[in-house]
């Protein structure tokens, strides 16, 4: 797919400015705070109705303005298409497909398709399992829309448990009969919803997993072993909706008492790990930044291709001030790895650290102050 | 400064409260009140204060009503073996305009929530399972919004009947007219996992 234009207004720190992408590589050259990141965030949320940077829309509107839309026209192998999304100040998003606004804002996932690469991104390896629940959860976004609404479901089923839990703790009481009835319905609950996150989860990394080792073991020169292994917070081995229930129910069951004594969920899918392991130690012991490195642009090569794979067509891909960070070696294994295939925005302080193939018919833009113009 | 005087603010602030009115609807609709005859204002005003003193429950189905019993529980041509749930007094009057339904209807006030403080206990439920084990009744329907906490109050009412009647759900999936291939992937799923096989 090949991003053509891109329309920004009151978005950020841009008042109204177009761009064409006229190559398929597009470097973005400015200081920081000029609002290099911010155009790819824009192409972010048209990807994935997501902000990493900003939870409320508020933030992503031009101060003294009320709304703001990105605009873009995509074209896909079969035909092109027109995409809109509005961001209010106050109230929803309006999100609309070639002029027709969407009843239901999921439509709009998968009509874009884009990978995210950023500094940022070592946290994949360094932070929280959060950090890697939310990236496998965005990717499954991208690759299976429906699970947007499966995720929604769950987080609800969760809040609402919790509530029931924190209520029920108050009490400091024995659970009366009904009590023990309202509980056991939102554990059937969280159960099924549950049962649909984590087997959706698995499947993804199955998929992704040789991938990844794959472009590692290329990237690291066949020294390293990567393994990533989905470990779950209910443990199921037969990948039947019924049988992973009842896990889960399990679980429950188990955990009755210290859930009770807390006062909050603590069996589900949101304690979900994923762990990422080279050569058997876990990656953010082992090794230095580098190696940390190299694990993450394998992992984004192979979110990358695994994208291609089941859409059928190559996403963008959008490096966010990272690629001056890579070594000459890893540039070029990127370079090697994208070819013309996929359409690659990169953002960048500098053009002196680019390896120089990276710079050979690319289309170089200048970002000042909200401002893009050609170099 | 306030540009209002202070009876037209005390009005717009009223009117402001109303769900769906913003200030300058609430302007609009303050400034034609005090513009009207005064005898169509008190007729407006009567109205207000007649419906909240006389409108209140039904005493069978917790549908609104000015009568202790409702018009629908009255109405000896209904079919007294069938019992349909809804959430709100709103369901029963889309399904009512539907004149399709010929059984009683039981409203629960709600859906369970624990966020919001509403449980079993705060809905109709007991009442419900009274009615229900009467012998007279051979079906309850469910017919509940498929929101997470509709769902849940689904579960949970079907657990509590199943024991002594039959209980169903409304089918869920597309809306008549609608084209298939326009259709999302969240109705598409649930109207599948709903299929029935051709008799």
């Amino acid at each position: 797919m090949n991003l053509q234009w891109l329309h920004l207004r009151d978005f950020r720190n841009y008042r109204d400015q177009k761009v064409e992408f006229t190559a398929r590589k597009t470097i973005l050259v400015g200081n920081n705070a000029q609002g290099k990141s911010n155009l790819l965030e824009a192409i972010e949320l048209l990807a994935s109705l997501k902000s990493h940077r900003a939870s409320r829309d508020r933030d992503l509107v031009h101060n003294d303005h009320a709304q703001a839309q990105i605009t873009a026209h995509v074209q896909h192998d079969a035909g092109s298409v027109d995409l809109q999304l509005i961001l209010r100040e106050k109230g929803r998003r309006t999100a609309s497909v070639n002029c027709q606004t969407l009843r239901r804002q999921l439509d709009f996932l998968g009509q874009l398709n884009a990978v995210r690469f950023s500094s940022l991104d070592l946290d994949l390896v360094r932070g929280s399992p959060e950090a890697r629940r939310d990236w496998l959860d965005s990717l499954a976004i991208q690759l299976e829309p429906v699970y947007a609404y499966i995720l929604q479901q769950y987080n609800q089923v969760l809040r609402q448990r919790n509530a029931l839990l924190k209520q029920l703790k108050q009490r400091e009481e024995p659970l009366t009969a009904h009590q023990s009835d309202q509980l056991a319905i939102w554990d059937a609950q969280l159960a099924a919803a549950g049962s649909r996150v984590t087997r959706r989860r698995s499947r993804i990394l199955q998929r992704l997993a040789p991938l990844a080792q794959l472009w590692h073991r290329q990237i690291s020169g066949e020294t390293e072993q990567l393994t990533i292994r989905y470990a779950p917070n209910v443990a199921w081995s037969t990948d039947d909706a019924i049988a992973v229930q009842q896990a889960f129910l399990a679980k429950i069951a188990q955990r009755r008492t210290a859930e009770q004594h807390q006062g909050k969920s603590m069996v589900g899918t949101h304690r979900d790990e994923i762990e990422l392991t080279i050569n058997e130690t876990p990656a953010r012991f082992y090794g230095s930044q580098g190696q940390q490195r190299t694990l993450v642009l394998a992992l984004k090569l192979a979110e990358l291709k695994l994208i291609e794979d089941v859409i059928g067509e190559p996403p963008l891909l959008l490096l966010d001030d990272v690629l001056a960070e890579l070594d000459p070696t890893r540039q070029n294994h990127l370079l090697v790895a994208i070819q013309d295939r996929f359409q690659t925005l990169i953002t960048t302080t500098h053009l002196d650290s680019f390896h120089q193939p990276w710079l050979e018919a690319a289309q170089i833009l200048t970002v000042t102050a909200g401002s893009i113009r050609a170099q | 400064m306030n540009a209002y005087t202070p009876p037209l603010a005390r009005l717009i602030e009223q009117l402001q409260k109303l769900p769906g009115v913003g200030p300058k609807t609430a302007q609009r609709l303050a400034l034609y009140l005090i513009k009207r005859p005064e005898d169509e204002v008190q007729a407006f005003a009567q109205a207000l204060l007649d419906a909240k003193r006389q409108v209140g429950l039904c005493k069978t189905c917790f549908h609104l009503s000015a009568e202790p019993i409702c018009s629908i529980c009255r109405n000896p041509s209904r079919d007294r073996a069938t019992i349909c749930v809804v959430a709100d007094p709103r369901d029963v009057i889309a399904l009512e305009k539907m004149r399709e339904y010929s059984g009683l209807y039981h409203v629960l006030g709600g859906v369970i929530s624990p966020m919001d403080g509403i449980g079993p206990d705060q809905l109709q439920i007991q009442p419900l399972v009274r009615r229900a084990s009467q012998a007279e009744i051979q079906e309850v329907i469910l017919a509940i919004s498929p929101s997470v906490e509709g769902e849940t109050t689904t579960l949970y009412i079907g657990q509590l009947l199943r024991p002594f009647v039959k209980v169903t759900q409304i089918a869920f999936g597309l809306p008549m007219g609608g084209d298939l291939e326009y259709a999302d992937e969240v109705t598409l799923a649930r109207a599948l996992e709903g299929r029935r096989e051709l008799l």
